[in-house]
């Protein structure tokens, strides 16, 4: 097990065996359950995008077949979007942290909370169970449109009740850290003096509250047209398949916002602390997360603008679109007027947090192309809209989780990775990532069409770039996470502070006491990034 | 906004709604139910104003369970701005899918 | 496990407060549900406003009628069953809630009667006078059988709720000091309430 010196007690070794672990109420053990369950579908997900671009590295069916392919890509994406990215951050490094950052010692639901991971296991069985139980994988894409997704003979039903599954896990995880933010903040600490993190996982936890509902009853629709024989979307009766796309935008679109909130907040926990100085705009930055909530809400439309929805709506779409870049360009201009003139640490975690900037920079800015309808009219459903996706959900949501394993693992484990290494598999899957997905804003300009498995012959140089590009990210990755899985077992003790955090979490132990803290945290008086010696604005 | 459970505001959650109150607004969500009753049976043959009278009678309703047999009358203010923010948020949303069938 | 230094807001003790505020934001996500449900009927309603309107003829106004009556009581029953409780009246309390579940049976078996009348004359998806319906009216049914079916579910759910309330008072851990379960239960039960007073106007009352 861990190493840490035989008088301290920690979270990790206090008990042991499996049961103890699958069955823990502590948030930090969950924390990590969830690490290890959401980590190795990222892999799974992986693997199935290096599947896909393997077959894409040359026109025509080579690998796979093109029914295959579709399940494939279907189940890329499920995997990537419900068990992997939704999860990710808040399930993982929410629940690590957020009662630590506040200065308490768990979450206001300890048993809800080991359900939502139970939750997760259980949906996660069900996506799997698709490949073995009736005819395959559902082979519908991931947003399993009307009336195909009725209509089809694979196991939609099961891969939609997985995803349904995973929502009340999701709904759950909200509803914790929102009483959590509510009722066991340290006495002192106002919402104003919480760390940005938590800011950010307080909107997305009412995003993932309000949101995740309605794709429930939309997902219980589609199984109750398939298994009883409500056709609600049957457009033979009547029903309007185009309704079934509003009701599925209407969550996943703020879903992407579940996605990119906690990655942010990780961005903002990061700058101050390799700056050594408070962040610039706390409450620009605080509230700009529940702006882009709130506005976020309502602009799903603009993923159906040539769907045969109607033009003046298309046009309001697009029009609140565009609004919702301001809080995010907020953001990232207080970040950076935060490193300027700050005392800069260039380590590991910070590497990826700017690596953040510049990925969801490219990723923001695609997003207003495809959010204007006379530029969408072309580049929709093309290579265009996967490339944007792949730069804000892996570039942006990606980078920022890496980075925040990379920020948080000597506190989580008591132990150092080998920083060269770490640096150098940074270097290599961001120039991979870069050469996987920028090869395809240009495909889909040039009118590659996004989900097909065979292309026209003007398209196969890109694609053999994009897949190279494929194999040198998952290159770095492997390095990465064999780096991080050596430190894990055998690295260099770690202090409680190698960064000179100046959070709560950075005031207690490395690894934490079961209960997070030993003795009564103290507060940082003026904001809690208000590090004393710093030209703080 | 909400306190920590060191910190107390001023609210009457602690108020005990008396049975006298309870039955009170249960004669008024009867008497509602059969005015709205009444309309639709006997009233005149205005689809769209019928769909908004009922619609209004039944929101009305909602409000007063909402308020006192929910007790959010005497709860701490933020549950009000909770709930509200809620229901604009979801009349926004029939707004807007709406806008869509109405101007295809 | 014991640790010497517990922390003044320690997510272990009771707060009866953070149990009434996670109850609230759990009815959010019950109103987003029904909400979407709600989201179908309004756009399949305004695109066949006469279907609709025939179609409602097959339900019976004065069952839904008595329905709503049922579960208004049901709301008045369990409010007070809180107040009785909070008032140190653990057995009054008791006595209420069990007429509460009896409401929330007799709208069951008032519901099993009104679906039992439609299967029979063959209304149920799949059946023959379903499928030979104008299309309209079988977007209504769906809608109905979908809407008020789950609707039921959660009737069940928040009886059983109930139920187990009932037996906490019993055996005292809910009693006068220490009662946030049972107004959270009263809260779902609420909402079940909500949902009902509107789907019987939409399905019952469109003329």
């Amino acid at each position: 097990m861990t190493e840490t010196s035989a008088s301290q007690p920690n979270y990790l070794n206090v008990t042991k065996g499996l049961f103890s672990w699958i069955f823990t109420l502590d948030h930090k053990r969950i924390g990590l359950l969830y690490l290890y369950t959401v980590g190795s579908f990222f892999l799974v997900g992986v693997v199935l995008g290096v599947i896909m671009r393997l077959e894409l590295f040359n026109p025509g069916g080579d690998i796979i077949e093109a029914q295959t392919y579709n399940q494939v890509f279907t189940l890329h994406g499920v995997i990537m979007v419900f068990l992997f990215i939704i999860p990710s951050i808040p399930a993982i490094f929410g629940n690590f942290f957020l009662p630590i950052m506040l200065g308490t010692d768990d979450v206001a639901f300890p048993r809800i909370n080991l359900m939502s991971w139970w939750l997760y296991v259980i949906g996660a069985l069900f996506a799997l169970g698709t490949l073995v139980f009736g005819d395959g994988p559902a082979d519908t894409g991931w947003t399993f449109y009307a009336p195909y997704s009725v209509k089809t003979g694979t196991n939609v039903s099961m891969t939609v009740l997985a995803a349904f599954v995973l929502g009340f896990s999701s709904i759950l995880t909200g509803l914790n850290f929102i009483v959590t933010i509510h009722r066991l903040r340290a006495p002192g600490m106002g919402f104003n003096d919480m760390p940005l993190f938590s800011w950010a996982l307080y909107a997305t936890s009412w995003i993932q509250l309000l949101a995740t509902p309605i794709i429930g009853i939309t997902l219980l629709m589609i199984i109750a047209e398939r298994v009883l024989g409500i056709g609600l979307f049957d457009p033979s009766i009547g029903g309007d398949p185009i309704l079934y796309q509003h009701l599925f935008w209407i969550y996943s679109h703020p879903a992407v916002y579940i996605m990119a909130l906690p990655a942010m907040g990780i961005v903002s926990e990061i700058i101050p602390t390799f700056s050594q100085r408070t962040i610039f705009g706390y409450k620009a930055i605080a509230y700009s997360s529940l702006g882009i909530a709130f506005v976020g809400y309502f602009v799903w439309g603009h993923h159906m603008f040539t769907s045969g929805m109607s033009g003046p709506s298309a046009w309001v779409f697009s029009l609140l679109t565009f609004f919702v870049a301001i809080p995010t360009s907020i953001k990232v201009f207080n970040w950076l007027a935060t490193l300027y003139k700050g005392s800069i640490n260039i380590e590991v975690p910070l590497l990826y947090v700017l690596a953040f900037i510049f990925n969801f920079l490219i990723g923001g800015l695609t997003g207003l192309v495809v959010g204007a309808l006379a530029a969408d009219v072309h580049l929709h459903d093309t290579y265009f809209v996967v490339g944007h996706f792949h730069y804000v959900m892996f570039g942006g949501t990606g980078f920022a989780f890496i980075g925040g394993l990379h920020y948080w693992f000597p506190k989580m484990w008591g132990k150092m990775y080998n920083k060269a290494v770490a640096q150098l598999a940074f270097i290599i899957i961001f120039i991979g990532f870069n050469i996987l997905y920028f090869p395809m804003l240009i495909l889909g300009l040039m009118g590659m069409p996004r989900r097909y498995y065979d292309y026209l012959p003007e398209f196969h140089t890109l694609n053999q770039v994009s897949t190279v590009g494929s194999w040198i990210m998952v290159t770095g990755l492997i390095i990465m996470l064999v780096n991080l899985f050596i430190a894990h077992k055998r690295g260099k003790k770690a202090s409680d502070n190698p960064w000179n955090g100046i959070t709560l979490e950075w005031q207690t132990k490395s690894p934490p006491p079961l209960y997070n803290f030993d003795k009564m945290p103290e507060l940082v008086k003026g904001g809690p990034y208000n590090y004393p010696n710093a030209k703080n604005s | 906004m909400s306190d920590t459970k060191n910190n107390h505001t001023q609210d009457d959650s602690h108020h005990i709604t008396g049975y006298a109150e309870h039955f009170g607004t249960y004669v008024s969500l009867i008497m509602l139910t059969f005015m709205t009753v009444f309309i639709s049976v006997f009233g005149a043959d205005l689809n769209t104003l019928t769909v908004a009278t009922a619609m209004f009678i039944a929101s009305v309703k909602v409000l007063i369970v909402a308020y006192y047999f929910m007790h959010l009358k005497y709860d701490p203010k933020v549950y009000r701005v909770m709930i509200l923010l809620v229901m604009a948020m979801f009349v926004i949303f029939l707004i807007m899918l709406m806008f869509d069938y109405l101007t295809r | 496990m014991e640790h010497s230094f517990s922390l003044p807001n320690s997510g272990h003790n009771y707060d009866a407060k953070a149990s009434k505020l996670g109850m609230w934001l759990f009815l959010y996500t019950e109103i987003l549900l029904f909400g979407g449900l709600f989201m179908v009927y309004m756009v399949y309603r305004a695109l066949n406003p006469d279907a609709f309107l025939i179609a409602s003829f097959n339900l019976n106004v004065w069952m839904g009628t008595i329905n709503t009556v049922v579960l208004l009581t049901s709301s008045m029953t369990v409010a007070m069953s809180i107040t009785a409780i909070q008032k140190g009246n653990s057995k009054l309390s008791l006595i209420l809630l069990a007429a509460t579940v009896l409401a929330a049976v007799i709208f069951l078996v008032i519901k099993y009667f009104e679906w039992g009348a439609k299967i029979e004359h063959g209304f149920w998806p799949g059946m023959d006078h379903f499928i030979n319906l104008p299309f309209g009216e079988q977007l209504y049914f769906y809608l109905y059988f979908f809407m008020t079916g789950l609707h039921g579910l959660h009737v069940v759910v928040g009886m059983i709720f109930i139920l187990i309330v009932m037996k906490k008072i019993k055996n005292g851990s809910q009693n006068k000091d220490k009662n946030q379960l049972l107004e959270n239960s009263g809260l779902y039960w609420h909402l079940v309430d909500l949902i009902w007073i509107y789907l019987f106007p939409l399905f019952y009352l469109i003329h």
